[in-house]
């Protein structure tokens, strides 16, 4: 067969968020491939520069609905070393328990995606319904599955009853029997392993070449995380490991994410049992001096950036955003490379690209004209 | 059973036309209830597929720009009226009063029409995802059919005879033919799982990788149509095998009443094909979708390989102990 | 390397570049000009170990652009070099043959800010759609979005009777 275009996108059951790969396809092989990101761009960092502290934070967390903790916290601790604040101790570990809780629904959901990917129903439906139980979890502490608002500049702005941490404890078991079941699933179901053995291997050179961060790095023996490498939130004083695996191919990344979905589990039963008494939020000045930084943090995804920088009002000058999923575009295209279209889904999803973070802006006018 | 009216009746109403899809509803509802408790749901209530199919034919039928629509439309029909026929040969309540020797052939031909028919849709659609679901749908027509043809052909062989009843008489006298051939059993189910095109062989239909493959524009009443063949494919499916292996309507002993003797006859014939569904949605549940070049291994390497070994078993068999 | 490096290495190390300042305790940002920046980078993978770029940050300070390469490395220091631009002439070679992750962040850098970036293998839109009017950069701080402009996508007309 000649070469031809598959166009994988904007709009394909694959596909959870629109993107746009145009896949130049020989038979069954994948001889090239184009990217267009521009589906989901909102306007979100143009936005954020006309809105005082108080009002770009539940702006950021709309970035993404999966990881929207992840957007809030990285601008917020960022806001905060930059003023110079340092928040109390609870407020801390609420944000770390919030954080993994949130790192371990979007896990749970990304397991089911990949089942859902290559057919696999089953999975999908029996992990979603994990998936659930921490969605209750989240429901209680902060009243609502995603988009919690938990975060304000100087601390959190709910605080955790002791109703509400037994409830969490009392759902961990339950949890971690599931998990322990997804774990031998992975390593011994046939149509499993031989849809996620050897499809889209990465060597370690070219993960480090290429730029991949994450969960996709570390399953190719890349050992970069940034709670560990550049600690923030409560992180330094959990025992907790990081999670790393060498097969570099989708079956390394899954497994990868069911470890760290296990020590998503520890980190939250550490944190709920120990939690510490002291206020949750501080004072904080409204304006922010001048100043820059660039904050990271380690979204479920990976390695998430925001480099802010303040001018000495009340808004940010500039918040500039580097999501996980962009910086492992570049991986995933060198290695869809040879592959067959069949695996085109699976190895897409085995990044777990979450496109409302990686395309932010659009713009929205409010005149009498109806949309642009 | 030779007069006019009888036959009419048997072919439109009981076994044929009538029953058959009904009962082919019916088991379309059971596989999919038994798959939503196996993934922890609750699952559709007892007529849905009926609501599916009465909803379906009074939807809105697309044909996409530079099709022939006369096709389009007459392609399902055929493709069911293909699969309607094949039921015909299969014994219901005692033998089929149409059969003939080498109806087991002609069953086999006819159940082979459907993903004909879904290919010539794949490629008149004139889009590259029903186009590629069509190559995979032949494809893997010419990767299962030859175990599926042999696993089937065996039970002919040991009973000496190419017509589906007259298997089922010979299994009245002797045992159940699974006993002799469990191998064959075997390839059999995993040969009607792939015609089906049921996970982990629903590589034509593939949702998450070409849309909907060859079904991609088939909308309202032809896929009602195209749906209903199906779900009685899996019917004669399921009452072949359950025909040539597991005993058909027959008990080992013949019952004096004749109506008795056809009651417990269709009585056993559902219990059998309940059965056969039972295991059919159980593989169903449990597996995921395997990709074409990986078919292509197992399925010459393995399967065919299997069901050759099984022919080889029978002849040894039929040489030695059956009487010719 | 042999001895190992140390915060003080670094600052010395990068001084041949432009100036260095220690903003917080492990940050380090280096400004430079832009025909020194290859050679920055090449040094600091080679020589210090920060093989990494987490992205390219630009910003908007009026009358200049300003380029910030946030490198980081195994040795838990982030290091920004910064270069500026003018606005009128704002091009730059590119750091994609050192360092590949950069090539997508420049893409989208030039469909933002329309920075041109030369010899990049291909500057094609990616963030923006493709019916995006040509030299309109909206996170430029001069840029409002022109009411007649035509931004791509569908065009809706509201009829008289809509309410």
């Amino acid at each position: 067969m000649p070469e031809v275009v598959v166009s994988i996108g904007p709009q394909h059951p694959a596909l959870k968020e629109p993107v746009n790969f145009k896949v130049i396809a020989d038979g069954e092989k994948i001889v090239r491939l184009e990217l267009d990101l521009s589906y989901n761009h909102r306007g979100i960092e143009k936005a954020a520069e006309q809105r005082n502290f108080i009002r770009v934070l539940p702006l950021l967390e709309r970035v993404c609905g999966i990881c929207s903790h992840s957007h809030a916290t990285a601008f917020a601790k960022g806001v905060e070393e930059i003023m110079g604040l340092e928040i109390p101790p609870r407020a801390r570990y609420i944000r770390t328990i919030i954080a993994e809780l949130e790192r371990m629904h979007s896990h749970l959901l990304w397991l089911g995606v990949a089942a859902h990917e290559i057919g696999f129903n089953t999975l999908f439906m029996w992990t979603w319904r994990d998936r659930e139980t921490v969605q209750d979890t989240l429901e209680e502490m902060s009243g609502n599955r995603v988009h919690y608002g938990m975060n304000e500049i100087g601390g959190v702005r709910r605080d955790l009853t002791p109703a509400q941490v037994a409830a969490a404890l009392e759902r961990l078991p339950v949890l971690e029997e599931r998990i322990r079941q997804y774990v031998g699933m992975v390593n011994s179901e046939e149509t499993m392993l031989i849809r996620f053995r050897g499809v889209g291997k990465m060597s370690r050179e070219e993960a480090l070449k290429y730029g991949a961060v994450g969960p996709t790095a570390r399953a190719s023996g890349v050992d970069y995380d940034v709670r560990r490498d550049d600690p923030y939130l409560a992180y330094a004083e959990i025992p907790w490991n990081v999670v790393t695996d060498t097969h570099g191919d989708v079956y390394g990344r899954t497994r990868v994410r069911i470890g760290e979905l296990w020590e998503s589990t520890q980190i939250v039963r550490h944190c709920l049992e120990n939690l510490p008494e002291s206020p949750i939020r501080i004072d904080t000045p409204k304006n922010a001096p001048k100043g820059e930084i660039l904050s990271r943090y380690e979204a479920p995804r990976g390695e998430l950036a925001h480099f802010i920088r303040t001018n000495g009002t009340d808004r940010v000058e500039r918040v500039d955003i580097r999501t996980p999923t962009l910086a492992n575009w570049t991986s995933v295209a060198a290695c869809l490379v040879n592959q067959n279209i069949a695996d085109i889904p699976v190895i897409v999803a085995a990044i777990d690209p979450c496109l409302s973070c990686t395309s932010r802006l659009t713009v929205a006018k409010k005149d009498d004209r109806g949309s642009r | 059973m030779t007069d006019p009216v009888s036959i009419l009746v048997y072919i439109f109403i009981f076994p044929g036309f009538l029953f058959l899809a009904a009962y082919a509803l019916f088991l379309a509802y059971l596989d999919r209830k038994i798959a939503a408790r196996m993934q922890h749901r609750v699952g559709p209530p007892f007529f849905q597929p009926l609501a599916d199919f009465i909803k379906m034919l009074g939807k809105e039928v697309i044909n996409p720009a530079g099709v022939d629509w006369r096709l389009f439309d007459a392609i399902p029909l055929v493709a069911l009226a293909a699969v309607m026929t094949a039921f015909l040969y299969v014994p219901v309540t005692g033998a089929s009063p149409l059969s003939f020797p080498g109806d087991l052939v002609v069953v086999l031909y006819l159940m082979a029409l459907p993903t004909m028919s879904l290919f010539l849709m794949g490629w008149l659609s004139r889009n590259i995802f029903s186009a590629i679901g069509g190559i995979r749908a032949v494809t893997q027509l010419f990767i299962y059919e030859v175990p599926f043809f042999l696993a089937l052909l065996t039970p002919a062989i040991m009973a000496g005879s190419w017509s589906i009843s007259e298997i089922v008489a010979w299994q009245q006298q002797n045992l159940w033919i699974v006993f002799f051939q469990p191998i064959g059993f075997i390839v059999a189910l995993i040969g009607l799982q792939a015609k089906l095109e049921r996970t982990p062989f629903d590589i034509p239909e593939a949702e998450t990788e070409i849309v909907a493959g060859p079904w991609t524009e088939l909308t309202g009443r032809r896929l009602a149509v195209m749906d209903l063949t199906l779900d009685i494919s899996l019917v004669v499916g399921s009452a072949l095998i359950a025909a040539l292996f597991l005993g058909g309507p027959a008990l080992p002993w013949t019952l004096n009443p004749a109506w008795l003797n056809s009651a417990a006859g269709f009585l056993l014939f559902l219990i059998k094909t309940l059965a056969v569904l039972l295991v059919i949605s159980s593989i169903k549940v449990a597996t995921g979708r395997i990709r074409i070049d990986q078919l292509n291994d197992i399925g010459w390497k393995y399967i065919a390989s299997a069901a050759l070994v099984q022919v080889g078993i029978v002849l040894v068999i039929n040489y030695l102990w059956v009487a010719p | 390397m042999i001895k190992p490096v140390t915060q003080e290495t670094i600052i010395e190390r990068m001084r041949a570049f432009g100036t260095v300042e220690q903003v917080r305790k492990n940050r380090i940002q280096v400004r430079t000009i832009p025909d020194k920046l290859h050679d920055a980078i090449t040094t600091s993978q080679a020589m210090l170990g920060f093989d990494r770029l987490v992205t390219i940050s630009t910003v908007d300070n009026g009358e200049t652009f300003e380029l910030l390469y946030h490198l980081i490395g195994p040795l838990r220091f982030i290091m920004s070099l910064s270069v500026e631009l003018p606005r009128n002439q704002a091009t730059i070679t590119t750091v994609s043959d050192i360092l590949p992750p950069a090539g997508i962040y420049e893409r989208q850098i030039h469909d933002l800010f329309g920075i041109v970036f030369e010899g990049h293998p291909g500057l094609k839109k990616i963030i923006l759609n493709e019916d995006w009017p040509e030299n309109e950069h909206p996170l430029r701080k001069d840029w409002k979005p022109g009411p007649d402009t035509f931004y791509g996508g569908i065009r809706v007309e509201r009829r008289q009777t809509d309410a």
